[in-house]
């Protein structure tokens, strides 16, 4: 009896399965598919690596009451025409059963992936899927059969994942319109039913999506359709997103109406509930953030860092704490993390009350909590990074970043830290741009919502200074190099993150601050000092890797090998205003840029600016306008020693000059006291610039780059 | 308002172990230890004090096969600051591993969690080869743990080799081999020379073994280098051939001669089924306009070169058993058995007297005096054609017929004959055949040279430049070929070019081209010097601390011929030095004439035997620096 009970089930399961699959091949290539016969391609994309002749993406959003089903479906329909991207498509993975990870139980979901290759004649070949796929872990893999170039590939991937939720955030999507193949078609259908709510909108020439009907009583479907789009290339300093035909969505699930609040959904919810919204206002902002922000804190550790301290004036007083909580609410923590990730102890244990600023939230109500206490003027303000597109374009939520304004008379903006971050300097993406700025009633309701431009920076601010003293051996084969390198402004970021171990700036922040570190929160005497042990060990082989890395740094700076490379941190760049990061380096440079010339030498100086932008042929027919990260200047000094009993020829041509409105490439040399000073500037102006100035642009990066290329022959006297 | 830690520093990563006992402080003998290891293995994290392998056979009278077991204990010690480690072992469908596990100073387990997963090689789409593994780290120097392995080989004959070196240097390494009177197993030494190892040959009675000992001490880790010979050339190992066994008086024979071995191979492509009427179509299509039986033969050998992607799966028997042709036709890939199969499969319906052929490719030391798994890894298809002995081997991209890839030349090949088998060597080539020439005719046009120059390809640097040309997008071969002749140099603009017919792989392939050259022309008052370096072939070709011969892909030998015409009113005054070096494995000319009217600058770089030995290295160093003082040289003209 049994046995033919789990006979029956089986067969059961089997055939449910089955019909599933069939059902899903029917959704692509059933009676309603308009591609099934689609083999020919434009003669414009005959070159083309391949050609997309269909992508279509769906999204399907179920709610059957008891029952919540989100299908995602992709299918491509492709036709390839070299051997690389018959190598692109040869193989596929997926895993055919996952479990979701949206809600709050293990539910299991399933992927059914279908393959046919289509030939040029018409034949088509259908893989056996299930046949032929590897199980390897927890994913299947497929080796593709009978694909040669000239054939169609036509191929889905449906993904049915049911979930167990009251409420759900998807994650956004923000694409554009074109792929890395050129597209023929290309559709997208989303179906939704109640208690799901979608943004979605299309930016700068792509179709709109439309409702078309469902069929369906409790069903909106909305398509998008788009043909022939050319493929993608994002050239140097570039947004897409800012410019490029593309589209934004994200959904959300309640399954109550009353869920459908801020206080749950990720997403700018559309007005009355409706199940569609397009574009974001803000009145919208106001409605999201009215009740998201509150003074709430324990500033009891602010207090007693503040008591018995004089500031010269709200500002200083302001940059003070934020510095405090910088090492208070995250670097404090770094040691222990990293002491946990080592497996050394469990140093999260040592903390009776653990405050850290998880997240840009906890941030924000701290220094409300602050300002409140101090009855100091604020608002905050809301910023979209530049490469998401301008503010009227702002659809997703996540794009924005929430600062806070300090109404001082030179108004103070913080944004949420990190080991680096500085009062006043906010990220580079946000700045020059448009946002939205709140004022706050009794510190925790907002009244109004204004349009606000956000502060800039100048290339005066984002500044590179190097001085490089180049010597040369007595045997003439080498030069030795002196170099002192100081960050300004954004440029302090990047290269702090690259030179600096954790180690290199905890201790400032722990002897400033006075704070007890972690291992030293450990009761016994005896594990204090095994941990200390431990501790220092895993420093020591960072410091390792630390001096491996400066040399590989340095070296793909020149582009050879460099030899004998020390470092030398002079300061961290991470308290006082204007501070720069800045470091000393020594290093050698063999068998490189000194050329013989009979008893002469030809000295390669230019090369010391190291390396510069180079545009290719390709670059130079640019189509799309300029995004540049921030404006900025490098300025250099060369002070090259000339070797006695020579004397040096070639120096004017170190001398260029080109400026315009987009930028500058000056360099000048004298002679002095046996020596060669060259200075160099180069700058790039503004964050943007129309395409129309990307040749003023070019005009002195590639004198910059003739600079590099320069040298000065020593002559023997 | 109480905020947990969450874990979002990923400033070092290492284990995610959520256990912590760390209180074996090593002692301070421990500590002195490891730092003096530390200087003389520098590189390394980690060394093994000691490892011992024991192995020793049972028989499985079920399936009478020769069982292996081979346990292992090792004493690992942190030798660096800190070590953060995977100890890892292989097993698959022919083994097992029963016990892995890693114990504290005090033998207390120190409870690492073994995880177990499928071994993903990025060159095999699948295979069943799987790994167990622990992550540990090592808190501080000195730090110690023992690791003790227990694995079990369900037949002899997948036990091909115990190696001494490892992942890791060892400080004394020792290898028994229990053999039983009743197992006839040879074990066969290689690259003992110039090593010290110590061998001991005991018989038990009592218990009717012969009890073999290896010890070496000092151990290097396995050397990290690229470019280097396999593994077989380099280390000292033993190679394990199990050849008869046993029963109650009754002999099995296992791979007792090479004969054994083959009467395997030949069980495996016996059990085939190959449907040849699925090629028939496509042989007579490819065959039928062919004027001549080479063409035919062509037609068939770049067809399958063409269109069958080479795609590997290692799947338990599937390792040694070619796929049938007709699969492999249809699905159009395969790994190299199937695709030598297919080849032989059209080549024998197009009438040709084609076989299927074992070879050990030149990574692998053996010949097939040694019946052992060990010996070959690679399936080819012989082709035996007027008198003559061809090697088709469709996993060679652009490959022309009649020329044997550098990874097969001078090896042996095992080619099936009914019962019987037939060994011969594949022919080894010179370094002409794979010549590549580049010449330029230059001028001095103001501040730049300028010129036509042209690149000639044949042999394997043909096959290696159609490989890497055909790899990039249809869209983007025209772009990449200009940054390809104009060395990716902003300096240097490739135009107008021309190429030969690169469909057609049994002709040299030429590129003709004009070329512009910025900024290697520089004028100091009355002179003018010149930059010929910008190609400057072979500059940082050279060896720092190597340990290991380097290989190259195949004989290489490359010439470069510019010709460059003195600027109406100046003369020369001045040319950099010659260089001629002739050893037994390279050699070296550069030189410059002075013809009247032109400098005649040639470069010819010949590695005759695709190597540079590690007792050469000193050698090509010392050539590289000479190389490097003439590249660092200009020529000047001075006006007259």
């Amino acid at each position: 009896m049994n046995k033919i009970l789990l006979i029956f089930f089986i067969t059961i399961c089997f055939s449910s399965y089955s019909q599933d699959k069939t059902e899903v091949k029917d959704f692509f290539w059933g009676k309603s598919d308009t591609f099934k016969t689609a083999i020919k391609i434009p003669d414009k994309w005959k070159n083309e690596s391949a050609v997309i002749i269909y992508k279509y993406e769906y999204y399907d959003y179920h709610n059957s009451g008891t029952k919540v089903v989100y299908t995602s479906a992709y299918r491509q329909r492709i036709k390839l025409q070299d051997e690389n991207s018959v190598k692109e498509f040869s193989e596929f993975s997926f895993k055919d059963k996952f479990y979701t990870t949206k809600g709050y139980k293990y539910k299991e979901g399933t992927t059914f992936l279908g393959v046919k290759i289509v030939k040029p004649n018409g034949d088509e070949i259908e893989v056996d899927v299930d046949k032929e796929a590897k199980k390897i872990d927890n994913q299947k893999k497929i080796a593709i059969n009978g694909l040669e170039i000239g054939d169609v590939i036509d191929y889905y991937y449906y993904s049915y994942e049911p979930f167990t939720s009251e409420v759900q955030n998807f994650d956004p999507v923000e694409n554009t319109l074109g792929d890395v193949y050129p597209i023929m078609s290309r559709k997208i259908k989303f179906s939704i039913e109640e208690d799901f709510y979608v943004s979605f909108n299309t930016y700068h020439g792509a179709p709109e999506l439309k409702e078309v009907s469902s069929g369906k009583k409790h069903t909106k479907t909305y398509e998008l359709e788009a043909h022939d789009i050319e493929k993608n290339e994002f050239p140097r300093w570039f947004y897409p997103l800012a410019e490029m035909p593309c589209y934004k969505f994200q959904v959300f699930f309640a399954r109550k109406s009353g869920f459908a609040i801020p206080a749950y959904a990720d997403v700018f919810l559309p007005k009355g509930l409706v199940s569609f919204r397009k574009t974001v206002d803000k009145n919208d902002i106001y409605d999201y953030y009215e009740k998201k922000f509150y003074a709430v804190f324990d500033l009891g550790e602010t207090l007693k860092f503040l008591k018995g301290k004089t500031f010269e004036n709200e500002e200083e007083k302001i940059k003070a704490v934020y510095l405090f909580a910088r090492h208070q609410y995250y670097t404090q923590y770094i040691e222990s993390a990293v002491i946990k990730e080592a497996n050394i102890f469990n140093s999260y244990s040592m903390y009776k009350n653990p405050l850290f600023f998880s997240d840009e939230r906890s941030f924000i109500y701290y220094f409300m909590a602050f300002m409140k206490e101090f009855k100091i003027d604020y608002n905050i303000v809301l910023a979209t990074d530049r490469n998401n597109g301008s503010l009227d374009e702002l659809l997703i939520r996540r794009n924005l970043t929430p600062l806070l304004r300090i109404n001082t008379p030179n108004p103070l903006y913080l944004e949420y830290c990190n080991p680096f971050s500085m009062p006043g300097t906010i990220d580079h993406g946000l700045e020059n741009s448009k946002g939205y700025i709140m004022d706050y009633v009794k510190n925790k309701a907002i009244q109004n919502v204004e349009e606000v431009n956000l502060p800039s920076t100048t290339a005066k601010d984002n500044v590179t200074k190097v001085l490089t003293n180049v010597s040369m051996d007595t045997d003439m084969s080498n030069l030795n190099i002196k170099r002192t390198s100081a960050f300004f402004g954004h440029f302090k970021k990047d290269e702090q993150n690259s030179k600096l171990k954790f180690f290199d700036y905890v201790d400032e922040d722990y002897q400033k601050y006075g704070t007890e570190r972690v291992i030293d929160k450990v009761g016994s005497k005896s594990k204090r000092e095994q941990y200390n042990k431990e501790f220092d060990a895993l420093k020591n082989k960072l410091k390792d890797i630390q001096k491996d890395d400066e040399k590989k740094s340095l070296s793909s700076e020149f582009d050879f090998e460099i030899e004998h490379p020390t470092i030398n941190i002079t300061n961290t760049g991470r308290y006082g205003d204007n501070a720069p990061f800045s470091y000393e380096e020594e290093f050698v440079i063999k068998n490189n840029l000194i050329k013989k010339a009979g008893e002469n030498y030809i000295v390669e100086i230019g090369k010391m600016l190291t390396n510069q932008v180079e545009i290719d042929k390709k670059e130079t027919d640019r189509k799309n306008n300029v995004y540049m990260p921030f404006p900025r200047a490098f300025e250099n000094e060369i002070v090259f020693e000339i070797p006695d009993g020579y004397k040096i020829s070639g120096i004017e041509k170190l001398n260029k000059n080109v400026q315009n409105s987009t930028g500058e490439f000056i360099s000048a040399s004298i002679l002095k006291d046996n020596k060669l000073i060259i200075k160099t500037t180069k700058k790039y102006n503004n964050y943007y610039e129309p395409n129309a100035n990307w040749n003023k642009i070019i005009a002195f990066l590639e004198a910059a780059y003739q600079f590099t290329q320069e040298k000065i022959l020593l002559k023997k006297e | 308002m109480k905020i947990l830690i969450p874990l979002i520093f990923t400033f070092f990563l290492s284990t995610t172990l959520l256990f912590g006992q760390k209180s074996l402080d090593p002692t301070a003998e421990d500590i002195k230890l490891a730092k003096s290891l530390r200087e003389k293995y520098s590189k390394d994290d980690v060394a093994i004090l000691e490892s011992k392998e024991l192995i020793t056979f049972d028989l499985n009278k079920g399936d009478s096969k020769v069982v292996v077991k081979n346990s292992v204990k090792e004493v690992l010690m942190n030798i660096n600051h800190r070590a953060d480690i995977n100890k890892y072992e292989f097993y698959d469908s022919e083994s097992s591993i029963e016990k892995i596990v890693l114990k504290y100073r005090n033998q207390k387990n120190a409870g690492f969690e073994v995880k177990d997963q499928f071994y993903k090689d990025k060159d095999l789409f699948y295979n069943d080869a799987r790994v167990k593994y622990m992550e540990v780290d090592f808190p501080v120097q000195g730090y110690s743990y023992t690791y003790e392995l227990e694995k079990k080989y369900n037949d002899v004959k997948y036990f091909t080799s115990l190696y001494f070196n490892d992942e890791f240097p060892v400080i004394k390494k020792e290898i028994t081999v229990v053999v039983p009177d009743w197992l006839n197993l040879e074990l066969k030494e290689f690259n003992f020379d110039g090593n010290t190892i110590s061998k001991t040959k005991i018989h038990d009675d009592r218990n009717g073994t012969t009890i073999y000992t290896y010890i070496m001490e000092n151990v290097n880790a396995f050397y990290k280098e690229k470019k280097a010979p396999g593994r077989t050339y380099i280390y000292p190992h033993v190679l394990v051939i199990a050849k008869s066994f046993k029963n109650k008086d009754k002999e099995t024979l296992l791979f007792n001669s090479t004969a054994d071995l083959y009467k395997w191979y030949k069980s495996l492509i016996d059990s085939m089924k190959d449907d040849t009427s699925v090629l028939a179509g496509k042989v007579a299509e490819l065959t039928s306009s062919a004027k001549t039986d080479e063409e035919k033969i062509k037609n068939i050998y770049y067809w399958v070169q063409d269109n069958i992607r080479y795609i590997a799966f290692e799947d338990g028997i599937a390792g040694f058993k070619p796929d049938e042709s007709n699969h492999v036709f249809e699905k159009r890939y395969g790994d190299c058995k199937g695709m030598a199969n297919l080849s032989k499969q059209m080549l024998k319906l197009a009438g040709f007297d084609a076989r299927l052929a074992w070879i050990g490719t030149k990574h692998i030391l053996y010949d097939y005096a040694t019946p052992s798994l060990a010996v070959d890894n690679h399936m080819i298809c012989t082709l035996f054609y007027n008198g003559k002995t061809y090697y088709i081997d469709g996993t060679e991209k652009y490959n022309s017929f009649g020329e044997d890839a550098e990874r097969i030349q001078n090896k042996e090949v095992m080619i099936e004959d009914g019962d019987k088998f037939i060994i011969k060597k594949v022919p080894a080539s010179g370094s002409e055949l794979n010549k590549e020439i580049y010449n330029a005719k230059l001028i001095i046009d103001n501040d730049k040279l300028s010129g036509s120059c042209s690149k000639m390809y044949s042999g394997e640097s043909k096959t290696e430049f159609l490989n890497i040309f055909n790899s990039f997008e249809n869209n983007k071969k025209g772009e990449t070929l200009e940054k390809y002749l104009s060395g990716n140099d902003k300096n240097i603009t490739a135009s107008n070019i021309k190429t030969s017919d690169f469909k057609n792989r049994d002709l040299k392939l030429f590129v003709n081209f004009d070329v512009d050259v910025q900024n290697k022309v520089s004028k100091f008052d009355n002179d003018i010097f010149i930059d010929l370096a910008y190609m400057d072939e072979y500059k940082n070709f050279e060896f720092k601390d190597r340990k290991t011969d380097y290989e190259f892909n195949y004989k290489t030998n490359y010439e470069s011929n510019v010709v460059l015409e003195i600027p109406q009113g100046y003369k020369l005054s001045k040319l950099p030095e010659n260089l001629n070096v002739n050893e037994e494995d390279f050699s070296i000319v550069i030189s410059f004439k002075h013809t009247g009217k032109e400098i005649v600058y040639k470069k010819q770089f010949v590695f005759k035997k695709a190597v540079v030995k590690i007792g050469d290295m000193a050698k090509w160093n010392a050539s590289n620096k000479s190389l490097k003082t003439i590249y660092n040289q200009q020529i000047i003209f001075t006006k007259s």
